[in-house]
């Protein structure tokens, strides 16, 4: 059953996006997406993380006992973030720095799970991979057009580099929480929306 | 494929071994890298404190932190003192206190006779990145640089007569929190009674 990579790649990108069609991984949507290069960091580190779980998980898939295979999930899942958490720190020092308490909160992001639950424990580990990378890049995507929006208004920055030219006024509301509720609560209405006239369509 | 309470509690144990083992090993070989991060870069932000900053790569900043930096007790607390020739040229005073998220660790760079500010760094903190975090920008930092120190005289952020502080946008909280606590540093510490 298992699915050919380009359909995998697809859906996680567009049509059953982690975060615009599964309302995953929220918490983080809301929080680092006020700059582009903290989405990015978090982006890449979630992508990476549930690719590299969701590979390991589908691996030993058929030893897992099944009642504990949450606890499983959650152990693989942390060992991977600290070993992130431990990259950054070495290697990319002022990012980690930068973010801070966001990387220990990669293993809170629900995509991952989500992943290691649906798809991961059912499939060979190849497609499992590509499911949980391209998951963290649907991801990651939506965070960088929400951060887009976001920093422009805010901080009339892109990628910290000053795109003011008009000297407009920044919009302080657009730095904080809810601005980009607004923001992924438009995206979500537009994909939604674009989806339900589909199924009109279809079944007339 | 029911499997036993045995085999669930072996395979819990062998994978966790696994685990930790990997994980150690990872700390382990990372350990070395991440200590000298750590060290260059509080060493880096100490000497920017005293005005230091030109470009050097880690090991020159080790090198001139340990050439030009003397540690010293100021009123109980462990600063340094910046010297060029053997000549005292600055202080590095270290404050700390709680912000919005956590505690801010820094150090206040204040001339050779604590009239002046020379710089502000953070050397730990934990607030909102993008928010209360650009307390480690650049811009806002540059800011505390040849301030006034009087005594009974505090900081505060907007246009003065001889000085301009501006807070962070959408981190008011954070902000007043920094002044606050370097104001309290400035008293306690340099007009304690015990260095003048």
């Amino acid at each position: 059953m298992a699915d050919k990579p380009m359909s995998i790649i697809k859906t996680q990108l567009f049509s059953e996006n982690q975060v615009l069609r599964q309302v995953l991984g929220i918490c983080s949507a809301l929080a680092v997406t006020n700059s582009m290069n903290n989405s990015l960091v978090m982006g890449l580190g979630v992508s990476f993380v549930t690719g590299l779980s969701s590979m390991t998980l589908s691996a030993m898939r058929n030893i897992i006992p099944r009642r504990v295979r949450m606890l499983v999930q959650t152990l693989i899942i942390a060992v991977y973030v600290i070993f992130v958490d431990l990259t950054l720190q070495a290697f990319l020092p002022d990012i980690s720095k930068q973010l801070g308490p966001y990387v220990g909160l990669i293993i809170t992001n629900c995509i991952i799970m989500g992943r290691a639950e649906a798809y991961a424990q059912s499939n060979p580990p190849i497609p499992a991979l590509i499911d949980g990378f391209f998951a963290g890049l649907g991801y990651t995507g939506v965070l960088l057009i929400v951060s887009l929006i976001r920093e422009v208004l805010g901080f009339g920055t892109i990628l910290g580099m000053n795109v003011n030219f008009f000297g407009f006024e920044t919009w302080t509301i657009a730095i904080m929480p809810p601005a980009a509720f607004f923001i992924i609560g438009a995206l979500i209405w537009g994909l939604s929306a674009r989806a339900a006239k589909k199924t009109v369509a279809t079944t007339k | 494929m029911k499997k036993g309470h045995i085999y669930t509690f072996v395979f819990m144990v062998v994978l966790s071994a696994i685990l930790v083992f990997a994980l150690a090993f990872a700390y382990e070989g990372f350990k070395p890298s991440i200590a000298n991060n750590t060290a260059s870069r509080e060493r880096r932000a100490i000497l920017d404190a005293v005005g230091q900053t030109q470009a050097r790569s880690d090991d020159e900043v080790i090198d001139a932190f340990d050439a030009a930096m003397k540690p010293v007790q100021i009123a109980g607390q462990n600063a340094y003192e910046y010297l060029e020739n053997g000549e005292t040229k600055a202080y590095a005073l270290p404050f700390h206190g709680a912000a919005l998220w956590g505690s801010v660790d820094g150090y206040l760079g204040v001339n050779a006779d604590m009239s002046r500010t020379t710089g502000i760094v953070f050397t730990d903190q934990n607030e909102t990145p993008g928010l209360g975090g650009r307390i480690d920008e650049t811009w806002y930092k540059e800011q505390f640089r040849d301030l006034p120190i009087e005594d009974g005289r505090i900081l505060t952020y907007g246009s003065h007569d001889d000085y301009q502080i501006d807070a962070i946008t959408g981190a008011t909280q954070t902000s007043q929190a920094i002044l606050r606590m370097v104001n309290a540093m400035i008293q306690s510490v340099i007009f304690s009674g015990e260095v003048k």
